[in-house]
């Protein structure tokens, strides 16, 4: 009888550790396939956008509009105006990076360290324009808060560096609309915890099917004053992009 | 009577020659080593200052308030507006300490040619035919030309640069910097010319271009600058002339005056050290003259015990005695710093003008603290510290001269008569 108790006892205490770690997985995958879903929103398998970008700040206001083609680890940003500046492309395939100055004809290539430096003066680097997410490899990730900020209910989750992952940033937070689990604002840390740059998400609408947010400001902290605001116009996902889209003889074009 | 005390000091003096001559020869090798030593050191100290500030530098530098050591694009003289160049080089010239000024703008940016890699560089904006008047990169140029005989889209860059993203004289080059209006300027140029300096952080970044291409390329207007370079006729004046300056044109413009010790602290603090070692090779020489003196005066005291006790048997008081004694050392100090001022002259003169071969018949170029001095190291006249080190001498022989002039007035005539 005493060797039935004790077996059943260890069975429940099995049983009741496995429902916590199974409570506790699907909390934690929950949180990742949200973050994942929020870091993938802008991206797909292909995708071809249209975007506006206004830089403003003490030098005044400048206005762009690009034309993003991504297709993997291929992307291609070419800006369609102002005038000054129409026809300046950037191509990058795999870590290669190339830019095509109209101006002067010619096809030059960058340091790949150029992707993650501020994008034709704005708040924004070619890495935040043609993500290659690598939130989920690089970064571990936690709930921090689940609640109101400011009126709006939200879930936080705080993604620190996995250890030996070559990233920028100290720290992510990621705030993700209760509501329409959509993001809502990120902010990006240093080493130290500082705040440096900001991105609120606003406007959702429903794009080539999906839902979502298509304003952007990004705000550094060491720029006080100054604002990279995008607004996506159109984009569409999953529409066929020839190879020939993403190479040296197209950039020029 | 004291008249007669220096002659009876300067007749005893020639009375035993051969010593006096071993004094005299300790004490003026002494002086010609200090000689040879601050000449050498002041020389050091010059051709740091000189190669630290003539190469891009410059003596003073004139810059927007709060535009060092940010270097931010948008920080030109005169705020965004700008200011009106040539007024501003009328008045820093209008000081007659001032050698000449010169205008230059900055920017980063990334240099590629046609089909190597790309790197990104420093540029720097001149004059072309002002800025050799403050600096002296266009004697540099070991390849094509400097930017007077170049083309305005004509650029000169460093050796090493030229060889990173694969340029020669004649091929062409993009350079793409972030513009004022924070767009992306770019534009083609052709490499005119390269220089090498021997100073890494110049031959591996640097590209000078004509101040108004620059300019262009960075959408600034012509009155916008981000600083004046100034050389003035002695380099010695530097801080003084800056505080000058300062004071003068913040009145009309927020700027801000730096002299080269503020602009390159590096050579500042060397400059520093280098002084601090000369007073320390000084002192040595100093304590070694003063043995020997000291020990000289003593043997001429106590070799003359008899003849300083006759003459106080005579009636010479112990004060003349002393009197006595330190006239002798003075006389035999201001006869050997002469006798070492002739060894010694020579020698400066040698170290000026033709300077100590350090790298051999090689010819290899020798930098201290990141400053290219060159194989050769000359020697500079230092007036001051030859005064200083004849005074400190002659102090040396008197003071040395009193414990043997105490002693000698102690004697007692009785005794001392009797002494052989």
């Amino acid at each position: 009888m005493r060797w039935h108790k004790t077996t059943i006892g260890v069975l429940l205490g099995l049983i009741l550790l496995g429902l916590g770690q199974r409570c506790h997985a699907t909390e934690n995958q929950r949180a990742r396939e949200l973050v994942d879903r929020v870091a993938r929103l802008f991206s797909g398998k292909s995708s071809i956008a249209t975007l506006q970008m206004r830089i403003s700040g003490e030098n005044g206001q400048r206005d762009l509009t690009l034309k993003i083609w991504t297709q993997g680890e291929n992307a291609l940003v070419r800006i369609i105006s102002p005038e000054k500046d129409a026809g300046t492309a950037v191509l990058r395939i795999g870590s290669d990076i190339w830019y095509y100055l109209p101006k002067v004809n010619r096809t030059i290539k960058a340091p790949s360290s150029m992707t993650t430096m501020s994008w034709m003066g704005s708040g924004f680097t070619l890495d935040d324009l043609v993500k290659q997410s690598g939130l989920e490899r690089d970064y571990s990730l936690a709930t921090s808060f689940e609640g109101k900020r400011g009126e709006v209910p939200v879930y936080e989750y705080t993604l620190t560096p996995k250890p030996g992952a070559a990233v920028v940033w100290g720290k992510i937070v990621l705030q993700i609309r209760q509501a329409n689990l959509m993001p809502a604002w990120q902010g990006f840390y240093d080493e130290n915890g500082n705040l440096i740059r900001d991105l609120t998400f606003s406007d959702y609408k429903t794009m080539s099917g999906r839902l979502m947010p298509t304003r952007l400001v990004m705000r550094s902290t060491d720029k006080p004053g100054q604002q990279t605001t995008i607004v996506y116009q159109d984009i569409a996902f999953g529409v066929p992009i020839s190879a020939e889209t993403f190479s040296l003889s197209n950039l020029k074009r | 009577m004291s008249g007669r005390l220096v002659q009876l000091a300067w007749r005893n003096l020639w009375r035993n020659p051969r010593r006096t001559f071993i004094a005299m020869a300790a004490i003026a090798l002494g002086y010609a080593m200090l000689l040879f030593v601050a000449c050498l050191m002041a020389g050091l100290r010059w051709q740091m200052i000189e190669n630290g500030t003539r190469l891009v530098l410059s003596e003073i530098q004139v810059h927007a308030s709060g535009y060092y050591p940010s270097r931010s694009i948008q920080k030109t003289i005169g705020g965004r507006k700008g200011t009106d160049v040539s007024a501003l080089l009328a008045a820093i010239t209008a000081d007659p300490r001032v050698y000449a000024a010169a205008p230059r703008v900055y920017g980063y940016g990334l240099a590629s040619a046609s089909h190597g890699s790309s790197a990104g560089v420093a540029l720097m904006g001149v004059v072309p035919d002002q800025e050799p008047k403050v600096t002296v990169l266009n004697t540099q140029i070991v390849k094509g030309d400097y930017l007077t005989k170049l083309r305005p889209h004509g650029v000169v860059v460093g050796d090493k640069l030229a060889g990173v993203i694969g340029v020669e004289v004649g091929s062409e080059m993009v350079l793409l910097a972030q513009a004022a209006d924070g767009s992306m300027g770019n534009d083609l140029y052709t490499v005119g010319g390269i220089f090498h300096t021997g100073l890494d952080v110049l031959d591996r970044n640097l590209v000078l271009m004509p101040l108004s291409s620059l300019q262009e390329l960075l959408q600034l207007t012509p009155d916008r600058i981000h600083e004046v370079g100034i050389k003035l006729h002695n380099i010695t004046e530097a801080t003084t002339v800056a505080t000058a300056l300062q004071a003068r044109l913040s009145k009309t413009l927020p700027v801000e005056v730096s002299a080269w010790p503020t602009l390159a602290p590096d050579l500042a603090d060397y400059v520093q050290f280098n002084h601090g070692v000369t007073l320390v090779l000084f002192l040595i020489f100093f304590l070694l003259a003063v043995i020997g003196i000291m020990n000289t005066m003593l043997m001429a005291v106590f070799e003359r015990t008899r003849e300083l006790g006759m003459l106080m048997a005579l009636g010479m008081r112990p004060v003349q005695v002393i009197g006595l004694i330190m006239a002798e050392a003075a006389g035999l100090a201001v006869a050997s710093l002469v006798l070492g001022a002739a060894i010694g002259a020579p020698l400066l003169w040698y170290l000026q003008e033709h300077g100590l071969d350090l790298g051999g018949a090689t010819g290899e170029v020798v930098s201290v603290a990141g400053v290219v001095v060159g194989h050769l190291w000359y020697g500079r006249q230092d007036f001051s510290a030859y005064a200083q080190a004849a005074v400190g001498l002659a102090v040396t022989a008197l003071v040395s001269a009193l414990y043997p002039a105490w002693r000698a007035a102690h004697f007692r005539p009785t005794e001392a008569i009797r002494k052989v």
